[in-house]
């Protein structure tokens, strides 16, 4: 099993030059957590439309679906719901201590996946907006 | 190096949920935005669709898991992330309810939505 480490001083950002591979996962574990369930609430909201019948959800979601703005939001959704998937089953074999040596490799690694599945997603994802 | 960087105290019950909700949520949200990004474009989805859906059961099933799973790991990882911060006292008292009670009424809501979709409201 890993051991629990003292991160210090880790929200002091000004020293954000000395952070390691581990800590910038753990940073952008927490970012992109808080986005999703920020995006959650707002989803269900969304969603919440199908309560009042077909014509609002279909006009709510066709309207969303129209607007550029909102597939740019969904292409940075996917960036983060990507990367989350794949540090946090990065963090599930940290945990069982499985690799840990090699943490900071999968932690690129893991950048480097996401920005290639998001990439490749663009086409689809801006399918009748441009 | 060797440090494990967390937000969870290692072998809390709050840790182990956390992760047992991480390995089922790591399947289903990727199931999701393959389904209704590239099996269907979000452009085209219509309650019709979605009823359709949601009136097979274990679709119905998978989603209601997943929303609870979702709302209790987010809310259990923003609780966790916050104590991380050093929240304390009458504080960490407040900010522990207002999270339950914000993701009971998400799971709630989402749940009687689910109903709508799958035909039972």
């Amino acid at each position: 099993m890993s051991q629990t480490y003292d991160r210090g001083p880790v929200e002091d950002f000004g020293r954000w030059r000395e952070f390691t591979a581990g800590m910038w996962a753990w940073i952008f574990h927490k970012f992109t957590g808080w986005v999703l369930i920020g995006y959650l609430f707002t989803h269900i909201a969304v969603l919440s439309t199908a309560t009042t019948g077909a014509e609002a959800y279909n006009s709510t979601l066709g309207g969303l679906e129209s607007l550029l703005i909102v597939r740019i939001g969904e292409v940075g959704l996917l960036a983060v719901a990507v990367f989350h998937i794949l540090n946090g089953v990065r963090l599930l074999f940290v945990d069982l201590g499985v690799g840990l040596e090699s943490q900071d490799k999968s932690f690129y690694a893991s950048l480097v996946v996401t920005a290639v599945i998001v990439l490749a997603s663009v086409p689809r994802f801006m399918e009748g907006v441009l | 190096m060797a440090e494990r960087y967390s937000s969870f105290r290692s072998g809390s019950l709050s840790w182990l949920l956390q992760r047992v909700t991480a390995a089922f949520l790591v399947v289903v949200l990727a199931f999701h935005f393959f389904l209704l990004h590239f099996v269907h474009h979000p452009a085209e989805i219509t309650l019709a669709g979605t009823s359709g859906r949601m009136s097979q059961w274990s679709y119905f099933a998978t989603m209601v898991l997943f929303l609870v799973t979702a709302t209790f790991h987010g809310v259990n990882g923003v609780y966790a992330a916050l104590l991380n911060q050093g929240l304390t006292g009458t504080r960490k008292t407040a900010v522990k309810w207002v999270l339950i009670v914000a993701g009971t009424l998400l799971a709630a809501q989402g749940i009687n939505v689910a109903l709508v979709m799958n035909g039972l409201i």
